[in-house]
């Protein structure tokens, strides 16, 4: 232990300082890259609009539109549901804003509507026979454009805006 | 250049690998007539677990945030280092923890991975069971009281620390819960605030209960802090933190143990005998009720600007007697500053910053309100955790006992803190998605 302890302390001392300049450069490669995939959209992260400041700043409202019932063994036909605020879920269980009880081929929680700032968008929730946009199966979410089809088990509805 | 983020993560999970290579090796060396050659094996053993990590993680968040892993990784790797170095049979124990809590992280990571939105629907469910997970050290027979504080739950020679699991789930429940009602809150009434208080209340009686100070003072400013990113109410913030020092006040007067915490904290040393609660006898108070925060300051300072080195540090005293008691758990950060040093410690607290600082982002790019809530609420969470264990350590804040997230020594948090992780990366995961869409 004594014989080698000069070369022990050498490696060390090299072995440390090797250990913290990694670790500044593994956080200065962090923050450097990070400050660089820019494409930041200037939002916040408080959800409300500030009342503090006397007027009050809205963000953009969501899209609204309507979902009109085109051919379904359970809702009647040309009757709809509007869209505004809040999402809309889709499926054969009860609490369902769309409820299909009797619709075989339909999840229980099927598919969703959700007006978001950019749009109207629909979405999947991992239903057993899938959701059909304009007949192509849906494997992510996609924003309605007016005239779209949307099918769930064997109801179709009509997005219109 | 432009890496994919999984590709990424990969590339700087390789740093963290010769990171953690050249930790083990300096404390190999430092210490090689106490400790095995099986140390180094540790380095390896630890990247393999990790790679499994960034394996689940290309196969389930392909667009996640590439930082936060390696960012575990890396602390994860140096607690473990220091554990090792304190006692190498604990770091056995740690790291069979590390490879429980990836498994944890990648089961969650793949049961969420394609809408972990609907957690949302089971909102009470979260709520009810962090309550339950919070109240189940009270429960007669299952309970073990560790240093004061009723945390912990033993099952055999097994033992974990509820609280820790019940901050994720109450999160969860907090962001669900304020998703909804944000907009009626936001108005003010009082009966709108009825079930959150009745469940805040709760876990506040439960941690007044189980003494858990550190516990009590991390839920009530999750709490704070989520309550204002969804209402936007600087107001509630500032009645939140009245009442709390409205009540610290109240605690303080009719609490011995509270008392003592504060004396710690303002007076550490005496220069003359006091009355000591645990002898009975007069004694010096560094030498008594503040003997371990004292320890713990001469740690640090005994680190200096470079550090002693990792295996280095000054820990036992000539008999080989422990010096700072608990230094694996709650007082870890200060043999890390010893042993590395103020640069070094200055490192290891901006690693953690940039963690946070990425979990701002993730809540900043959330496209709705529930991942914005989750994402800034776990990002909070594990901020302030991080401030309530550092800060009582220096001596900023009176010192409450809890553990330094990755780091420390402790397989409930471990576990706990890669959950939270997960969280974190699957709503980074859609917001990128959405992005770039």
């Amino acid at each position: 232990m004594i014989v080698g302890s000069v070369a022990v302390d050498t490696a060390l001392l090299i072995l440390k300082i090797a250990f913290l300049v990694l670790l500044y450069l593994f956080i200065w490669r962090i923050v450097r890259t990070a400050s660089r995939d820019l494409r930041l959209p200037q939002e916040s992260f408080i959800l409300a609009p500030s009342r503090e400041g006397g007027v009050a700043t809205q963000p953009p409202p969501l899209r609204s539109g309507r979902l009109v019932v085109v051919k379904s063994a359970e809702l009647e036909d040309g009757s709809d549901y509007m869209l505004n605020s809040s999402q809309l879920t889709i499926g054969r269980g009860g609490q369902n804003d769309i409820p299909l009880p009797n619709d075989d081929y339909a999840s229980a929680r099927h598919a969703r509507f959700e007006p978001r700032q950019d749009g109207v968008w629909v979405q999947d929730l991992g239903s057993t026979n899938g959701t059909y946009l304009n007949g192509a199966r849906l494997e992510r979410p996609r924003r309605l454009t007016p005239g779209d089809i949307v099918r769930v088990g064997d109801t179709d509805l009509r997005f219109e805006q | 250049m432009t890496l994919s983020p999984r590709n990424r993560e990969l590339a700087f999970l390789v740093v963290v690998g010769i990171l953690t290579a050249v930790g083990f090796a300096s404390v190999y060396i430092a210490r090689q007539s106490v400790v095995s050659t099986t140390s180094l094996t540790y380095a390896g053993i630890f990247l393999g677990v990790y790679l499994v990590a960034h394996l689940v993680a290309r196969a389930t968040v392909p667009f996640a945030d590439p930082y936060l892993l390696p960012i575990a990784g890396l602390l994860t790797a140096l607690g473990v280092t220091e554990i090792y170095r304190l006692d190498p049979k604990d770091a056995f124990r740690q790291a069979f923890w590390v490879i429980v809590a990836v498994a944890l992280f990648a089961g969650t990571l793949f049961l969420l991975r394609r809408d972990y939105r609907r957690l949302e629907t089971y909102k009470y469910i979260f709520g009810l069971s962090a309550i339950v997970l919070l109240l189940l050290p009270l429960a007669p027979g299952l309970g073990r009281t560790v240093n004061g504080a009723r945390l912990w739950v033993g099952l055999g020679p097994l033992q974990f620390q509820p609280g820790e699991l019940a901050k994720v789930l109450l999160i969860v429940f907090l962001a669900a819960y304020l998703r909804e009602k944000r907009e009626v809150l936001a108005q003010g009434r009082l009966k709108d605030f009825g079930p959150l208080l009745l469940i805040w209340g709760l876990a506040i009686l439960v941690l007044l209960e189980t003494r858990d100070l550190g516990g009590g003072l991390l839920y009530f400013g999750i709490f704070l802090a989520m309550l204002y990113v969804a209402t936007a109410r600087l107001s509630y913030v500032a009645v939140g933190l009245g009442l709390f020092l409205i009540g610290s006040v109240g605690v303080w007067k009719v609490t011995p143990h509270v008392q003592e915490r504060v004396t710690i904290w303002l007076h550490p040393w005496t220069t003359h005998k006091v009355y000591c609660p645990s002898t009975g006898t007069p004694q010096l108070r560094q030498d008594c009720q503040s003997y371990q925060l004292v320890k713990s300051l001469y740690s640090i300072a005994h680190g200096n600007y470079g550090g002693t080195g990792l295996g280095r540090g000054t820990v036992t005293d000539l008999g080989g007697h422990a010096l700072i008691p608990y230094a694996n758990t709650d007082f870890i950060y200060s043999v890390i500053a010893q042993e590395l040093g103020l640069i070094g410690a200055s490192a290891f607290l901006l690693v953690y910053m940039v963690f946070v600082l990425r979990g701002m982002r993730i809540a900043l790019l959330a496209g709705d309100g529930f991942s914005k809530l989750l994402a800034a609420g776990l990002t909070f969470g594990f901020a302030l955790q991080t401030f309530i264990i550092v800060g009582g350590i220096l001596r900023l804040i009176p010192l409450t006992g809890i553990t330094l997230p990755f780091v420390s020594y402790g397989g409930s948090s471990v576990v706990a803190n890669f959950v939270l992780l997960a969280g974190l990366l699957l709503v980074s995961n859609r917001a990128n998605r959405d992005l770039l869409r």
